[in-house]
């Protein structure tokens, strides 16, 4: 009974060294977008993502925003609310229309 | 129609926003003798996409006299370039091509006058909403950790979402609000960002990781959570 408590206090530290915070998978998650992993991050992420749903939801919510940018980088650009201003669109055609005589 | 960078036009823009600009003035050589491009065309190009070129820039740019540059000197490269297209779409892709790389070439200008190292802008890491001490030192605070975000979906065919997106990412700070937009929506990989600006590796990851951490609690403040 001993041997099994002083195991199991022995499994919990040594994960504990091993699993990175969540402020430190924060960062490994955003990293994962921009490069392969490690094999000691890789391991200390998946085994932090196994118990903390905090980070789980971080890790999907940040590459949600990313893969939303990409591919709606249309309807971003679109509601950007000015207009190309009046004078600059005159000057801009009158440039054209010098150039292209 | 839906215009998409990534999607859409697919690696060979990508490769084209790096282009040094001495190419981009002729994108291809017209080798038909009948250059339509007359004095009509031009301005009609300013009536149909002018609008869009200068959004487009001006997101980029964040400054309205450097993306009413941007958008006129992409004109008259366009009318060196004396190209016709088929339809409207294509025209406005092609143009959209040779404004990313006016912006490129704004931002390599840049970089060559001031750093492009932002490691100042949220140094703190969100400090806030993390444990600061004892065994769960560095783990998020319970209460105030990311929330269960709803409608993800929805949200991304909802303007309103996009305009929030818009007001949060326009917080960044210059540097690295420049470095999160050729990332993010263009899609630049890492290593041509940082040919670009003169930046290494290991910063533009810090910088990306806290652009994210930052935008990722604004849009939850501003709109996942907003939105029950
Ligand atoms: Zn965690």
């Amino acid at each position: 009974m001993e041997f099994l408590k002083k195991t199991t206090e022995a499994l919990k530290t040594g994960l504990r060294t091993l699993m990175p915070s969540c402020r430190q998978v924060a960062r490994i998650q955003s990293d994962a977008l921009e490069r392969p992993l490690g094999v000691s991050q890789r391991l200390g992420m998946w085994l932090h993502l196994l118990v903390c749903k905090w980070c789980r939801r971080y890790g999907r919510q940040i590459r949600f925003l990313s893969h939303a940018a990409q591919e709606h980088s249309d309807d971003l650009t679109g509601c950007v609310p000015q207009n190309l201003p009046a004078e600059a669109r005159q000057r801009i055609k009158q440039r054209l229309r010098s150039q292209g005589k | 129609m839906r215009f998409s960078f990534r999607i859409g036009a697919g690696p060979l823009l990508i490769r084209g926003i790096l282009k040094p600009s001495v190419q981009t003035e002729n994108p291809s050589a017209p080798t038909d003798e009948n250059p339509s491009t007359g004095l009509s065309d031009p301005e009609r190009w300013v009536e149909t996409h002018g609008d869009y070129l200068f959004k487009f820039a001006l997101l980029r740019l964040r400054d309205a006299a450097r993306a009413e540059d941007a958008v006129q000197e992409t004109f008259l490269a366009a009318l060196k370039g004396g190209r016709t297209f088929a339809g409207r779409s294509q025209e406005k892709s092609w143009l959209v091509g040779i404004l990313k790389n006016k912006i490129c070439d704004h931002f390599r200008k840049a970089s060559r006058e001031t750093s492009f190292t932002d490691l100042g802008f949220y140094a703190e890491e969100e400090g806030d909403r993390f444990v600061t001490e004892g065994a769960h030192e560095g783990h998020w605070i319970s209460e105030i950790g990311p929330c269960e975000w709803q409608k993800t979906g929805e949200s991304l065919d909802n303007e309103r979402f996009w305009q929030t997106y818009r007001d949060c990412s326009a917080k960044l700070p210059e540097k690295v609000a420049a470095v999160f937009t050729l990332r993010e929506l263009d899609g630049v990989t890492g290593k041509e960002i940082c040919a670009l600006l003169g930046i290494s590796e290991s910063n533009l990851w810090v910088m990306l990781h806290r652009a994210r951490m930052a935008l990722r609690r604004c849009l939850e403040a501003n709109w996942f959570a907003k939105e029950k």
